[in-house]
């Protein structure tokens, strides 16, 4: 049960909030990474398109290697450390299985963000990513707890 | 040999990101030169004119009109900036609302009416929609006046600048066409990416068509351009939106809206 409000975030958005807010989404192929710090109870999400900015147009967080650095230094710039930080993944679903490269994001964006965690030595308590159906999530801030909700393949697009 | 294909791949591998590596250091110090030309130079011109506007001297309209147009250009600099730095932060919020597409483009006219004159460009227009819609207008209003700006300053001056606005049953598309030679198609890839220049030369391409492209998509759009003789056509296509979206939940259908439930928790 959520007592805050919920702040619903779009691809490319980044958002760092504290309890007893929550933050939420939806998501087919892109990634979502929830980061909590339970020792300051501030909490953030990001959600990405494509694993990697391939250098054309602006460098945003639609992409995984630009949102996750974001969200942990958005996180640390409150005050986290990021040795306190755990992490959450979800999203990453292979949406259509007769396009082969539309599988390939999904996992493509799940690997870069294993990558990046490990690479600021954050570790990842939870997980639900991949298979054929979106999810839709919300990150409890109160509690450091997502609620995940599998959708039907129609509902959605990303 | 398989080996040998390997390495062969890797060392593209590594000369590519070298490459990029390259140029990503020589957009740095675009950017520096971007901001001392485009933020600087407005600022030395204001600072030179604001004297001549002391209230015990009789300032003259036409210096006055100059700092009013250095104020605007400054402005608008500082819009793109601002919002770069909005949706490179992630921060970028949509905010929708019921508007006329006339009252926006008549706001963007408005404040590029310095660089119009200055460019001595006509502008026509051909609208076919005049009942409100639903869009961001200050997202609506950046693109198109980012768009109408690069048409004033890179189309043929004394040239025309022709706004046409269509309407399907879903979708609603702005067409900007300017007169000049404009970027060639092949370039299509940088004319986007952010202080690029083409092997054509420096075709002012700063932020502002990023930004513009960014936008368009923030809004479920499109920003594309097509060049025929002599022609540039930017051509913007939005999402005719029946409703205007709940703030919380943009895309509402019913499994945004269904509540968490017997949701799993992790």
């Amino acid at each position: 049960m959520i007592h805050g409000s919920s702040t619903f975030i779009h691809v490319g958005q980044v958002h760092v909030d504290s309890a007893p807010r929550a933050i939420s989404t939806v998501l087919g192929s892109c990634v979502a990474v929830c980061l909590y710090d339970p020792y300051l109870g501030i909490g953030g999400m990001n959600h990405y398109l494509l694993p990697f900015w391939n250098g054309n147009g602006l460098q945003t967080p639609k992409y995984g290697n630009i949102a996750i650095p974001k969200l942990i230094n958005l996180m640390t710039s409150q005050g986290s450390q990021p040795k306190h930080i755990e992490a959450k993944i979800f999203g990453g679903a292979m949406m259509n299985c007769n396009e082969n490269e539309v599988m390939m994001i999904g996992r493509k964006n799940i690997l870069v963000a294993h990558d990046i965690l490990k690479e600021y030595s954050i570790s990842v308590i939870a997980e639900d990513t991949g298979g054929r159906h979106g999810r839709k999530i919300q990150f409890d801030l109160a509690h450091g707890k997502v609620l995940l909700k599998y959708a039907l393949q129609k509902n959605i697009s990303n | 040999m398989k080996e040998l294909e390997e390495i062969a791949f890797l060392s593209h591998k590594i000369l590519d990101l070298n490459k990029q590596l390259i140029e990503s250091e020589k957009i740095k110090s675009q950017f520096l030169s971007l901001v001392a030309s485009k933020l600087n130079n407005p600022m030395t011109a204001l600072l030179g004119l604001i004297p001549h506007l002391d209230p015990q001297r009789s300032c003259s309209q036409e210096v006055f009109d100059l700092v009013h147009q250095e104020v605007l250009h400054l402005h608008f600099q500082i819009q793109n900036l601002v919002m770069a730095a909005e949706i490179e932060g992630g921060m970028l919020q949509i905010d929708y609302a019921s508007v006329t597409i006339q009252s926006i483009i008549e706001d963007v006219l408005r404040d590029l009416q310095y660089l119009i004159d200055a460019q001595g460009i006509t502008i026509t227009l051909s609208n076919t929609l005049s009942s409100p819609f639903i869009t961001d207008p200050k997202k609506l209003y950046l693109i198109l006046k980012n768009i109408i700006a690069n048409g004033c300053s890179y189309g043929t001056k004394g040239g025309v600048i022709d706004i046409s606005i269509t309407k399907s049953k879903y979708i609603l598309t702005l067409e900007i066409s300017n007169q000049g030679d404009g970027p060639r198609v092949e370039f299509k890839p940088q004319v986007f990416q952010r202080f690029a220049q083409t092997a054509e030369g420096d075709h002012g391409l700063g932020i502002g068509l990023s930004i513009a492209k960014e936008l368009c998509g923030s809004l479920n759009g499109v920003l594309d351009y097509k060049v025929a003789k002599k022609t540039v056509t930017f051509v913007v296509s939005l999402d005719l939106l029946s409703k205007i979206p709940n703030s919380d939940a943009y895309g509402s259908d019913e499994f945004l809206f269904e509540s968490f439930d017997s949701a799993i928790e992790l």
